[in-house]
């Protein structure tokens, strides 16, 4: 990747994956994304991407991982995102504001499963408009 | 659950997603890894699977037993599918094209289509 902004962003998302996923696939991750980029895929959609099979990863249960560890942090994702929606929307200008402040110390912690919503309010500002990507949906067509 | 006879005795790609089964059948005609994926997809149907529904297409493909990593390639890690991901994989184009011929036949039949 050419663009050292466009790398720490993909950088700070694999981040946000579990360790033993970055172990199997993260190095092969980066180089993926790399040649995305270079083939005209814009940067935040990738990230996007890589965030919501971040959360999914962290959510689905695993031999080992009790369920109710899954269900407490489906509902950290939960409330951190309502939170979240909750300030941008109470707070338009302000927000931005602060926001624009943050970014720099704005990153994921490996192994906590709370930090996907961390890195919302960085990620969108600079994501634009994502192209037409399908997600992991169960039944039928997911964008 | 897939047998280990390679024969499937239900459609168990019903469940896993449509990635999964772009995924299967792209490696139908052999081994290939991430980035090849996405583009003969891409090429294939016009789909663009993002890289992170890949990889979670990719892991879950593989706990099945319906795809299997070989060696890797430098950094890149090809997949290929298995004997029961092949038999899984006619199983599940056998009843889209039951789908398909009920629906025409039901489009037909209204004098619709």
């Amino acid at each position: 990747m050419n663009d050292p902004r466009t790398a720490r962003l993909i950088d700070i998302v694999l981040r946000c994956y579990p360790a033993r996923w970055r172990r199997r696939h993260g190095d092969e991750a980066g180089e993926l994304a790399a040649l995305l980029v270079r083939d005209g895929t814009p940067a935040g959609s990738i990230a996007l991407s890589y965030l919501a099979g971040a959360a999914r990863e962290w959510l689905a249960p695993r031999p080992g991982r009790p369920l109710t560890m899954v269900a407490g942090a489906l509902l950290i994702v939960v409330c951190s995102l309502g939170v979240s929606a909750g300030l941008l929307g109470s707070a338009g200008p302000a927000t931005a504001a602060s926001t624009s402040q943050e970014r720099g110390r704005a990153h994921c912690r490996p192994g906590s499963p709370g930090s996907v919503p961390d890195l919302i309010p960085d990620v969108i500002p600079a994501v634009g408009r994502p192209p037409l990507i399908i997600g992991e949906a169960r039944h039928g067509r997911s964008c | 659950m897939i047998r280990r006879d390679g024969r499937a005795g239900q459609d168990v790609l019903r469940r896993v997603g449509e990635a999964s089964v772009l995924i299967l059948i792209s490696l139908a005609d052999g081994p290939k890894h991430g980035y090849v994926l996405i583009q003969d997809i891409k090429e294939l149907v016009g789909v663009e699977l993002g890289p992170g529904t890949l990889y979670g297409a990719l892991d879950r493909l593989e706990r099945l037993g319906l795809i299997e990593p070989l060696p890797a390639d430098d950094r890149r890690h090809p997949y290929r599918i298995t004997a029961p991901g092949a038999a899984a994989l006619r199983v599940h184009l056998d009843s889209l094209e039951r789908v398909s011929a009920a629906g025409r036949l039901r489009l037909q039949l209204g004098g619709i289509g």
